[in-house]
């Protein structure tokens, strides 16, 4: 298949920390590639380089050795054609502004217009909260409006790091089911890469699962899950989604791996 | 709104207004019980009279040592946080300015006040100079800080979004730097009045530098006395205006909002 | 409450100390009796009002020390120097030293202050004022005629008597010299900053010459004003409670003025004790030039220290009429007291 139809490639891309006392390999050899509109989680245990392999996808960081591309071009120059969006754990709101002033940034500073800020709050629920500054926020309020300012440029590529992560689990249960709710009311589907060390959500929310585990991390796994959309909760109870469960929880088995593990 | 600004005004002033008037009693009470000369100590009743005899003089002559201090505050700090951002957008400017910074704040003041007379005249010039100087350090460190200390999560957030650096600066180093401007003023404000002061002390006739020096040449112990009370008050005052200041601008900032 | 209480009990202790501190003034302001002479030398302390040097009263003080005429009046002298000018005005008030010097001028005008400071002149020394106004030799001003359009400075906080004094005598409108106040610096003449600068007659005039900027001085006793000098005072209270010993002090320090007059030289030595590193031409320049104007006027016939009410009278109309005291004094003879020892 010719390389132009997917939407993220990565070919042979390893990554070493030198900035540190001894040198750190985070990846070794990752290959991969997301074909546009897929929603891929990427499940792993901490510490397995989940989070420099999105950095790098999303032009955060230049990866040691291999190649990156986004919509067929360096990240970097899919990131300054504001082609990709980033929602954080920590959603690093600017706590002088409001709500809609946070969402209005990115307009500000690409040039956009303005009007549109007022239809991201619609969308991602927030409107009655307009005027509120981050600090009057709970935790799942504060994230919603980091997507929302995410989704405020139109990315065609939004990354997103453990961005429940910090929620407690009524939140982050509802959260995951607003996200799903939220990507799908777009025109045309986002391509999302979630990264996540929760089996559950990576199953509720994807469309496939890629599993990176161990020190380095390698790609140790990569389904297709063919759960029903839309997503309810009541498929976490299916029989599938049991078996997609296991399946996971086995490849994450640290007796296969080396490299600490975290429960789902 | 407004029960709770009196709240806080009354839980803010009561209890310093009761110590102060304990401490004036043991003042007026022990120069009368030890028969103090009034050329040595006034007493409070003395000041007292003295002010009351004619506020509009020290009124006057305050608003006058506030103007310099605030002209000099305003240019001193204006200089610094220019310097601030060019040292935090280049490190050899950073290297070139601090240790002319730090020399600066290093020399007495004092003792280069009558040289600035020398240099620049009798009117409100050195006392500009000396206010301005006095501003400056204090303010570029600050500001220094407040520029380089933003938040790594937002910063890469900006990143993200190719935000230029001068968008990076306006929209995120600067309102973020408010905190620690807004400190720094709470220090320099107060030394821009007692800079002001200071440089009255050597030239010139007006403000409550030169009263205080009129007053002790002449020996008129309660005037000088009084200006002194008036200077105090008045920085009292400014505190209290920068500090409901901070309140207002700086709601967001968790060293504000946990305050009572 | 509770949270000032710390503060409050520290006050009260630091109250307390101060006033316990304080038992040694008492005994300091005890009048010794005049009448009845003992074996101890009366312990006084003399503050000179300026940093050492030689000015001539204080010039009497350090060799009646040096060379015994104080021990041989049963005296026990300290002398002090003020830290800041000024400084010697609170301590006579207090009672913690009971001789110092004072201008004649600045004497009226304390005795005439709100409130008014009761000191008296035990001894005139300086029969002629020593404030003068300097202009640089090259500046082109001839007299004080040509002050009109130019800058004075001057000492202290406003313009002083002799100035307006000048002015008067020589017709010069007071509008048409910018006045502006200064500091003790002569660079502000030699900078041009001012083109008229007030100076202590035996001091700036040499000091500026040595430094390469020879000078013409003015003085307001030029035009006939009624200048007085330096003066050894002390208060109102201590000379009617002690007049014995201000009377053997005032002969102690003229004995001191004597014999620096005969002996320049171990004069200026003395002066060197208390003023280290001072320049000794300078010192000697500033002896020379306060013995002659000490010698002058009334004292040429009635000896150093001389002082006459015509004197003080005159003085203090002259300081009036150019508004240099606040208010007229009601009896000027108060202002004065003769201590001067009848001439063998």
């Amino acid at each position: 298949m010719a390389k132009v139809s997917f939407h993220v490639s990565l070919n042979s891309v390893s990554h070493v920390f030198t900035d540190g006392r001894l040198p750190l390999r985070a990846l070794e050899d990752i290959f991969l590639t997301v074909p546009a509109g897929q929603f891929v989680s990427v499940l792993g245990p901490s510490g397995c380089g989940k989070s420099t392999l999105l950095r790098i996808i999303g032009g955060l960081v230049r990866p040691s050795s291999g190649g990156v591309e986004v919509a067929g071009d360096a990240p970097n120059r899919a990131q300054a054609t504001r082609e990709i969006g980033f929602v954080f754990q920590d959603p690093a709101l600017l706590p002088w502004r409001t709500v809609l002033g946070n969402v209005t940034l990115p307009l500000e500073v690409t040039g956009r217009r303005r009007e549109l800020a007022p239809l991201l709050l619609r969308l991602t629920g927030l409107s009655e909260f307009a005027d509120y500054y981050p600090h009057q926020l709970s935790g799942g309020m504060q994230q919603r409006t980091a997507l929302a300012r995410a989704l405020a440029i139109d990315p065609a590529l939004l990354l997103m790091d453990e961005p429940f992560g910090a929620l407690d689990e009524i939140t982050r249960t509802s959260m995951r089911y607003e996200l799903l709710r939220i990507w799908s009311a777009a025109e045309r589907r986002r391509t999302v890469i979630f990264v996540t060390h929760s089996i559950t959500e990576a199953l509720v929310l994807s469309d496939r699962v890629v599993v990176l585990s161990g020190q380095p991390g390698r790609i140790v796994a990569d389904i297709e899950v063919e759960l029903e959309r839309p997503r309810t909760p009541e498929i976490e109870r299916s029989s599938a989604f049991l078996d997609y469960t296991d399946y996971l929880r086995e490849m994450l088995n640290p007796s296969r791996m080396q490299g600490p593990v975290v429960s789902a | 709104m407004m029960r709770s600004v009196l709240r806080v005004i009354a839980g803010c002033v009561v209890p310093p207004l009761l110590a102060f008037a304990l401490l004036i009693a043991f003042w007026e009470s022990y120069i009368a019980w030890r028969d103090v000369s009034i050329f040595v100590m006034p007493a409070p009743s003395d000041i007292a009279e003295r002010f009351a005899d004619d506020p509009g003089f020290f009124v006057e002559e305050g608003w006058w040592t506030l103007y310099e201090a605030t002209l000099g505050l305003l240019i001193g700090s204006i200089v610094a946080l220019l310097a601030a951002v060019a040292m935090s957008y280049s490190r050899p400017l950073e290297r070139a300015i601090f240790p002319i910074a730090v020399a600066i704040k290093v020399t007495p003041l004092v003792a280069i006040s009558p040289v600035l007379v020398i240099v620049f005249g009798f009117g409100v010039m050195p006392k500009l100079i000396i206010a301005t100087l006095l501003c400056f350090f204090p303010m570029l460190v600050n500001a220094t800080i407040g520029f380089r200390d933003v938040n790594p999560a937002q910063l890469e957030f900006f990143r993200s979004i190719n935000a230029s650096p001068w968008q990076v600066f306006w929209k995120l180093r600067a309102p973020g730097s408010l905190p620690y401007i807004m400190s720094a003023l709470k220090i320099t404000y107060p030394l821009a009045l007692t800079g002001a002061v200071v440089a009255e002390w050597f030239s010139g006739t007006r403000g409550l530098g030169y009263v205080i020096y009129a007053a002790w040449l002449n020996l008129r112990t309660a005037e000088l006395f009084a200006a002194i009370a008036v200077l105090a008050v008045t920085g009292v005052f400014i505190y209290a205006v920068l500090s409901l200041l901070e309140q207002r601008l700086l709601f967001w900032h968790e060293s504000v909002r946990s305050v009572r | 409450m509770k949270r000032y209480l710390p503060a409050l009990l520290a006050l009260l202790l630091a109250l307390l100390v101060l006033s316990c501190g304080d038992d040694d003034d008492e005994a300091a302001r005890d009048p010794s009796p005049s009448a009845t002479p003992s074996a101890e030398p009366d312990k006084v302390t003399f503050m000179a009002g300026f940093r050492a040097q030689a000015n001539l009263p204080f010039v009497g003080a350090y060799v009646a020390k040096e060379k015994g005429f104080f021990a041989e009046n049963r005296l026990d002298v300290e002398i002090q120097h003020v830290a800041t000018p000024g400084d010697n005005y609170p301590a006579l008030a207090a009672g913690t030293i009971q001789f110092s010097t004072a201008d004649a001028s600045e004497l009226l005008n304390k005795r005439a202050g709100d409130p008014p400071l009761p000191i008296v002149s035990i001894a005139l020394i300086g029969q002629t004022g020593q404030q003068g106004f300097a202009v640089l030799e090259d500046s082109g001003i001839e007299s004080p005629v040509d002050w009109t359009g130019k800058t004075a400075g001057y000492k202290g906080a406003t313009v002083t008597p002799d100035y307006l004094a000048v002015l008067q005598a020589n017709g010069v409108a007071r509008d048409s010299v910018t006045e502006v106040r200064v500091g003790f610096e002569p660079q502000i003449l030699t900078e041009g900053q001012v083109d008229i600068f007030p100076v202590f007659l035996s001091n700036e005039p040499d000091t500026l010459a040595r430094l390469g900027f020879p000078t013409r001085v003015f003085t307001a006793a030029d035009y006939g004003a009624p200048t007085l000098g330096l003066t050894y005072t002390a208060t109102e209270e201590y000379v009617a409670e002690n007049p014995d010993i201000v009377r053997r002090f005032v002969r102690a320090v003229l004995q001191g003025i004597a014999y620096a007059d005969e002996n320049r030289d171990e004069a200026i030595d003395i002066v060197l004790q208390y003023a280290e590193g001072a320049d000794r031409e300078h010192q000697r320049f500033m002896l020379d030039t306060e013995l002659t104007m000490a010698k002058d006027g009334e004292a040429a016939d009635n000896g150093i220290g001389y002082q006459s009410i015509e004197q003080w009278q005159a003085l203090h109309d002259y300081q009036v009429e150019h508004g240099g005291i606040p208010r007229a004094l009601d009896d000027v003879s108060k202002a004065f007291a003769d201590f001067q020892p009848a001439t063998e």
